[in-house]
């Protein structure tokens, strides 16, 4: 039964890397989002831009930090590093700022983005993706510190 | 497109999820059990798949098109990528990539219905 279930892991509890281990689940899940975010914003942009523009304007732009969070993390590297911490840092700004406004000014957003209600409409996985980016990266800038030697 | 066939997609997402997850707090990478279960998932997909493909070419049109097929076609390709990313995955996170993706896929089922069903309203 047990190798059903798949050959015993490789590696410990992670690979120190933002493409393997732990952090090919958030490469998974950013790719989700951008995925999910840039449909939406390309079909809302098409279709009834008029309607409700900061709306979709904003929806395009979590689109695009999601996509851009989700290459940095996937290249990994010190540059792939920072390039995704800024992208996770813009997201989570994003999401408090327009979260708190979509529940202060309702008529400012009469239609939902990605961000409305802290992602409220998305189980609230925008909310807590850039915080378990961030501290994921933060583990993985520790590690590296610890031994200089990789690349 | 109807509600059956859906929960038996979220059923076997949700399989494959519980699977994905044990695998990993075992400690181990997927295995046949999870091909299995992703195969079944896949093949309900496929049905669904089948049968609104019938009902469009029948002139049913849901209101937004454009969006229900996009959906419904990556609805069909997410547990692919997921099994195709997992079986690359030497750690044990192997399993949550999976998960992950079938649980896109129990959200992106019901998503889907609701869409269908606004034709009727």
């Amino acid at each position: 039964m047990a190798d059903r279930l798949g050959a015993p892991a490789a590696g410990g509890d992670d690979a120190g890397s933002t493409s393997r281990g732990p952090g090919r689940v958030l490469v998974a899940l950013y790719g989700v989002f951008a995925l999910a975010a840039g449909a939406r914003a390309a079909v809302q942009l098409a279709t009834q831009f008029d309607e409700a523009p900061v709306a979709y304007l904003l929806s395009a732009f979590s689109a695009v930090v999601y996509l851009v969070a989700t290459v940095g993390l996937a290249r990994g590297g010190r540059s792939g590093r920072r390039t995704a911490v800024v992208a996770c840092g813009v997201e989570l700004v994003g999401v408090l700022v327009v979260g708190t406004l979509s529940l202060v000014d309702p008529a400012a957003f009469p239609d939902a983005t990605v961000w409305s209600g802290f992602g409220q409409g998305y189980g609230f996985i925008p909310l807590a993706l850039p915080v378990l980016g961030l501290l994921w990266l933060r583990h993985l800038g520790e590690l590296e510190r610890d031994r200089p030697a990789s690349p | 497109m109807n509600t059956p066939l859906v929960a038996l997609a979220t059923v076997a997402a949700l399989v494959v999820a519980a699977l994905g997850g044990l695998s990993t707090v075992l400690r181990r990478r997927t295995g046949l059990a999870h091909l299995v279960a992703a195969g079944v998932l896949e093949a309900v997909l496929l049905v669904q798949s089948a049968v609104v493909v019938v009902a469009l070419a029948g002139g049913e049109r849901p209101p937004e098109t454009a969006t229900f097929l996009a959906y419904l076609v990556s609805v069909v390709l997410v547990p692919v990528a997921g099994v195709l990313w997992s079986r690359t995955e030497p750690t044990r996170w192997a399993g949550t990539v999976l998960a992950v993706a079938a649980l896109v896929v129990a959200v992106m089922v019901w998503r889907l219905l609701q869409l269908w069903e606004a034709t009727g309203g």
